[in-house]
């Protein structure tokens, strides 16, 4: 009986949480639709961090701030949204038309086709996959070491799904390897942002990046980042409120 | 007399002799040293210059002093006639400045003029610590060594040229206008000083808003090339601009940039280099190689040039006219053959051609009356690095509106800018067959389904339902992870060592190994017992029983299979086994049912058993 309440009380908390977002959510789209773009960003916002990332959230407050012009805060939503949903045509589409109004230069992928097949899937659906890989081999050395396979047929099977996971598993883990460098990516916000040669407001300006540049993060001195700036060729140190980093810690 | 005469005179003498020390004075040789400022910051030089008039002497020294760095830079002669007097004076130039900060003094500087020696006054130069490389106040701002006084009044723009500068050409069109929409192929250049390192800050963009730049290649060209007598390295882009409203317009293209560039007129002392290389003419090629990089955020742009962009004209526009502007053609088209009223399928259209690709739409399906058609997906295949030309593919869906046989065709209408007017292509008529009758439709429902990607620069709209929650942080960095790889390695390794135990239980050499020894031990068991009884028949059943058994495993058959006369045959004589075995058929067959059993008999017993072990590991 108590078991049952309690039960009772957790879906009824977890509706009432789910229709509170649902509302949130529907209300942030209303003002977008009613050309209240300030207005939609800051609830975007809020639902964030209220609920935790979402990628339709994150998609809509990246609309909102393209349509304000703020091409920083969009790329840096768009970005977000793109390691929950990487093959979302409708993400992939706004994201292009941000970085072009941005007139931000990337740094171009090396082998376009590796890059092409490394960003298919998102770093966290690579980790599932890996993860899932290795318990599918363990759970089927786990069976073959408890019972005899009794047919000559279900052996071969074993042994074919057994190579594919095996190359399912060195194919996660090498995108792992080499999408390693994304833990540390940014995206400059500010207009005025200033790649500066040390860690102070008057120390000598190196460059300034656009909003929407992505950056790579160093290390922390006092309010500034050391950032590498790999489409400018640029290095140096940026004012922590310049940038954000693409990732939520 | 004579005293008038002097006082006559003596105004005469007077104004002469003056006139003659003035003269004398003015064409005398003369020595002049001269600072153009008293102080400059760190890394910036003064400009010295020492003036040799009334005569001719070789270049000045200038005494070493510590610390402070002299650059020779040029020397200037000047030939006068003044009231048909001529003279002659020549300028020696010097940057002048250190490294440093301090009080530096330029001494005397001495030269010999005709056989005469001058000297000029000594000059104090203040060199200021640097502060964030911005000169003292009241002082123009110079880079370092940069040039003199007039020469640094140079116009921002000039400097900005310094680092560099954009080039932008139309290929292939002689046209001086364009239309609206229209998109000419261009070649963008940047020119920057030979060794500079340049990186843009921005991807290059129009000035003002009545062009827009299009599909700029990713992947620029570099060269070297010389320019007015200069060598610069050219970075070169293909790309197409397009005008977006009519009327005469500058078209320029910018991109910031940040370049830095070898400051060669810096100060810099001359080394002594000896040899052959200690010579000024080589100043300039190690100077070069050794000065200091000046860097610097500049706005590389390239020259106006005005445009005339003409409208559209609207006489002669088509009806299905979508805005395509360029020259096209089919190239392919795929229209089946068997239709069914009212149920759609899909055509699909490659048109190839030159043009502004992004304006195209899907051709019409002639008779526009019989068919409904939706819009559907296109790729663009560039063929030129400017995307200008290539091919632009598309697959929609068609619905025919009437039944029975059919000529079915697609047309396409664009602008032809360089002819100046509108032209409709058709592809080759198709005859198709469509079963069923007429549709009778409402008008509501003839509007065609909205793309989820709309052409141009709007963006896709919002998304309605907000999704699961998700973490941004993947799996991978988090604790989790680690965590389901051991349970993966434990699960892998418990397997293993299940399967190994399973293995061995099921070996059936192993098992018949193991009854092979609890029989042997069992029998020797039953020996002991015997040996104790002195049952000494029973003892050599039971130690022949064991060593049958040890002999079985070895010789791969069954333990009584195993006789005197076998083991005779396959044993020397004189081995223990043999020996042990003769000695058992005496005892165990003499029918002495009791006795003493001889210690000798358990320790050929136990020599044939070790034998056998030894042989069986050996």
């Amino acid at each position: 009986m108590i078991r049952q309440i309690i039960i009772g009380l957790l879906a009824m908390w977890l509706l009432s949480t789910t229709a509170a977002a649902m509302r949130a959510f529907d209300d942030a789209n209303r003002r977008y639709e009613a050309g209240d773009f300030a207005g939609a960003a800051a609830a975007y916002e809020k639902l964030l961090a209220a609920e935790g990332s979402r990628a339709a959230v994150l998609y809509n407050l990246g609309n909102s701030y393209q349509r304000l012009g703020q091409h920083g805060p969009a790329i840096l939503a768009y970005e977000r949204a793109r390691l929950l949903t990487p093959r979302d045509p409708d993400l992939r589409a706004n994201l292009g038309l941000a970085r072009k109004a941005a007139a931000t230069i990337e740094e171009p992928a090396e082998h376009p086709r590796l890059h092409a097949a490394l960003q298919f899937l998102s770093r966290n659906e690579w980790s599932w996959l890996l993860a899932g890989t290795a318990l599918f081999l363990g759970g089927l050395a786990l069976v073959s070491g408890v019972m005899k396979l009794p047919r000559r047929g279900m052996r071969q099977m074993v042994v074919i799904s057994t190579f594919l996971a095996c190359l399912l598993l060195v194919a996660s883990a090498a995108a792992l390897y080499l999408r390693g460098g994304e833990e540390k990516l940014g995206v400059v916000l500010s207009e005025n942002a200033t790649v500066r040669l040390s860690p102070f407001e008057s120390a000598e300006a190196l460059g300034s990046p656009r909003p929407g540049q992505m950056v790579r993060l160093g290390g922390e001195n006092g309010g500034f980042h050391y950032v590498e700036v790999p489409a400018m060729a640029l290095r140096g140190w940026l004012a922590r409120e310049d940038l954000a980093a693409l990732r939520l810690r | 007399m004579v005293i008038s005469l002097q006082r006559v005179f003596r105004p005469f003498a007077f104004f002469a002799a003056v006139v003659g020390l003035t003269l004398s004075s003015a064409f005398a040789a003369e020595f002049t040293a001269e600072l153009d400022r008293d102080s400059v910051p760190v890394g910036n030089g003064a400009m010295l210059t020492l003036r040799i008039s009334g005569g001719r002497a070789a270049q000045p020294e200038i005494p070493a002093v510590e610390n402070l760095i002299v650059q020779p830079r040029g020397q200037n002669q000047q030939f006068q006639i003044i009231n048909g007097q001529s003279s002659i004076s020549t300028s020696y130039s010097y940057v002048v400045g250190s490294q440093v900060p301090g009080d530096y003094e330029i001494p005397a500087i001495e030269i010999r003029v005709d056989g005469e020696l001058l000297r000029t006054l000594p000059l104090k130069l203040k060199v200021l610590s640097d502060n964030a490389g911005q000169p003292p106040a009241g002082m123009t701002p110079q880079p370092a060594g940069g040039p003199p006084a007039e020469e640094a009044a140079a116009t921002d723009e000039g400097d900005e040229k310094r680092f560099g500068f954009l080039t932008v050409e139309v290929v292939g069109s002689e046209r001086k206008h364009a239309y609206v929409g229209e998109i000419a192929p261009v070649r963008i250049r940047a020119w920057l000083p030979e060794n500079a390192r340049a990186n843009l800050r921005s991807g290059i963009q129009p000035e003002g808003k009545a062009f827009t730049l299009h599909n700029v290649s990713s992947r620029p060209q570099q060269t070297t090339e010389i320019k007015d007598g200069k060598r610069y390295t050219v970075v070169t882009w293909y790309g197409g601009m397009s005008a977006t409203k009519a009327g005469s317009y500058p078209a320029s293209l910018s991109v910031d940039a940040t370049v830095a560039v070898r400051d060669t007129t810096a100060p810099r002392p001359r080394p002594r280099r000896g040899g052959a290389f200690d010579d000024p003419f080589f100043d300039s090629i190690f100077d070069n190689m050794h000065a200091p990089m000046v860097q610097k955020d500049v706005t590389l742009k390239s020259d106006d040039q005005e445009i005339e962009v003409r409208p559209l004209p609207t006489d002669g526009r088509p009806e299905q006219f979508t805005g395509a502007v360029g020259n096209f053609i089919f190239e392919r088209v795929e229209i089946p053959s068997e239709w069914v009223a009212g149920e759609p399928q899909q055509i699909g259209v490659r048109l190839g051609g030159s043009g502004n690709f992004a304006l195209m739409k899907a051709p019409q399906v002639v008779p526009p009356d019989n068919w409904r058609s939706y819009s559907g997906k296109d790729q663009f295949a560039a063929g030129d690095a400017a995307s200008f030309s290539g091919t632009k593919t598309f697959q929609f869906s068609a619905v025919p509106r009437k039944g029975g046989n059919q000529d079915v065709s697609l047309a396409f209408s664009f602008f032809d800018p360089a002819e100046g007017n509108y032209k409709t292509i058709s592809s080759p008529v198709k005859e198709i067959h469509v079963s069923g009758a007429d549709l009778v439709e409402l008008e509501a429902d003839a509007a065609p389904a909205a793309d989820p990607v709309q052409a141009g620069d709007q963006l896709v709209a919002q998304k309605l339902a907000p999704g699961p929650v998700k973490a941004l942080e993947p799996l991978v960095t988090r604790p989790g992870f680690v965590n389901l790889l051991i349970l993966a390695v434990i699960f892998a390794v418990t397997g293993k060592l299940l399967g190994w135990q399973r293995r061995r239980r099921d070996d059936p050499r192993r098992a018949a190994a193991l009854a092979m020894e609890n029989a042997t031990r069992e029998a020797l068991e039953n020996a002991r017992r015997c040996a104790e009884a002195r049952d000494v028949p029973g003892f050599f059943h039971a130690a022949r029983l064991a060593l049958q058994q040890r002999l079985g495993a070895r010789w791969n058959q069954p333990p009584q299979a195993i006789t005197s006369a076998e083991v005779g045959a396959r044993i020397p004589n004189e081995s223990p086994v043999a020996a042990f075995f003769r000695e058992a058929d005496l005892h165990e067959y003499s029918r002495q049912t009791t006795g003493e059993i001889l210690p000798r008999w358990r320790a050929l017993l136990d020599e044939a058993l070790a034998s056998i072990t030894h042989a069986a590991r050996s």
